[in-house]
């Protein structure tokens, strides 16, 4: 009999399982809050920062997808402050690298876009960089732009917990920071690769895409992914 | 990319692989530990391609995986390095004791300023492979700013005069 946590999700009592973080518990409430790099039944990673929330006795936001439940937290997932983060962070994300919608092939379907939309980012303050980063079309059937990436580590995590090919990773850090196949080779090259796609269609942009889609084409399979996912056990 | 760079680890070098793996896998984390040990038995101090793929197969890590650990710590050199290391401390407290005028006075020393980079955070090594120079962010020893690190040797309240003379110095052992 696994232990019970109370917790309060904007002041609503909710009981979850020992393990489970803030997310599964404010999703048990029927609370939405923001997310990237969350994939249903992959490990949390807390890159995006767009889950944070307010905790009662803690002066910082936390990450809900990486804080555990714990008794008696108060946990506040929606207010002026938290809207006003997750609004620079989305406006950080769209700075950093090139995210011009009209030409992607993912504009319409891309996560990042929606999160933009629905949380009311209708332009941004900073400069954008725009640095001109490659685009690896080496592979046969997918195309990675680096340009379009936000750094989520969703490719990253499916591959090697899913698949367990561990093709992708990252490399260097800061504002350096890039997904690599193997050891920085052209994907096509990456012998641990078995085509199987999966990062694609877990890729919440226009990063990962398969080959020979025009703009507004790429739909991805998000979902069906996350089921596959989620059918072998959430791991913790 | 270059898949390799035809340096693939020799049989001493395999054999060396294989004991510091043997020695240290049983314990979580021990990544960090087997690179850093390959790299420091290396002539040249640096992992290459070919001895990452090769410890790549004998730990069952996959090969980003490692190249994520190879990039991220600036502990670990890519490149070959040169006989004697000379690390400029580019911390705020070195930087506000002169530690700019330092590591420009060195490039020019060295002639290691042709390629015009003012970047604050470099590693560059002479062409005749006797001198690598390196930025590091912080010593400790702010008290003692600015502090050179002279092939690990830890040299405070540096000028430019007495950087020149170490220079010098270790350029004399090596000629003799």
């Amino acid at each position: 009999m696994p232990q019970k946590r109370s917790i309060r999700i904007d002041g609503e009592l909710v009981q979850v399982a020992r393990g489970e973080t803030i997310l599964d518990a404010a999703r048990a409430a029927g609370r939405t809050i923001p997310t990237l790099c969350h994939f249903d039944g992959l490990r949390n990673s807390g890159a995006c920062r767009l889950c944070i929330v307010e905790v009662s006795g803690s002066n910082r936001l936390l990450p809900a997808c990486t804080t555990p439940a714990e008794d008696g937290m108060a946990v506040t997932t929606s207010s002026p402050k938290l809207t006003a983060y997750r609004r620079m962070t989305i406006e950080l994300l769209l700075a950093e690298r090139n995210h011009l919608c009209s030409v992607c092939v993912s504009n319409g379907h891309c996560e990042l876009q929606a999160l933009a939309t629905s949380i009311g980012v209708t332009s941004v303050r900073f400069r954008y960089r725009y640095p001109a980063l490659p685009v690896d079309q080496s592979h046969e059937r997918y195309v990675l732009d680096h340009n379009r990436c936000v750094l989520c580590s969703r490719c990253v995590r499916v591959c090697a917990e899913l698949e367990g090919a561990h093709v992708w990773d990252f490399m260097s850090r800061g504002i350096q920071l890039r997904v690599v196949s193997d050891l920085d080779q052209p994907w096509a090259e990456a012998l641990a690769c078995t085509n199987c796609g999966k990062c694609v269609q877990a890729c919440p942009t226009g990063a990962l895409v398969e080959k020979g889609r025009a703009v507004e084409e790429m739909a991805k399979r998000c979902s069906q992914v996350a089921q596959v996912a989620m059918k072998r056990g959430a791991p913790r | 990319m270059p898949t390799t760079d035809g340096l693939r680890p020799d049989a001493g070098e395999r054999a060396f692989i294989d004991q510091v793996i043997a020695r240290r896998s049983a314990r979580p984390g021990a990544l960090l530990g087997i690179l850093e040990e390959v790299q420091e038995h290396q002539p040249r101090k640096y992992l290459c391609l070919d001895t990452i793929r090769y410890v790549a197969e004998k730990t069952g890590t996959s090969l980003s995986q490692i190249f994520s650990v190879v990039t991220f710590y600036a502990l670990f050199n890519r490149e070959p390095q040169g006989d004697h290391t000379i690390a400029i401390c580019r911390g705020t407290a070195c930087h506000t004791r002169g530690s700019r005028s330092l590591l420009e006075s060195l490039r020019l020393e060295l002639g290691l300023d042709e390629d015009g980079a003012h970047a604050d955070k470099l590693t560059l090594t002479t062409p005749n492979g006797r001198f690598t120079i390196r930025t590091v962010a912080c010593f400790g020893q702010c008290a003692l700013a600015p502090v050179v690190e002279v092939d690990h040797r830890i040299c405070g309240h540096m000028n430019e005069g007495v950087l020149k003379r170490e220079v010098q110095a270790l350029a004399g052992k090596e000629s003799q």
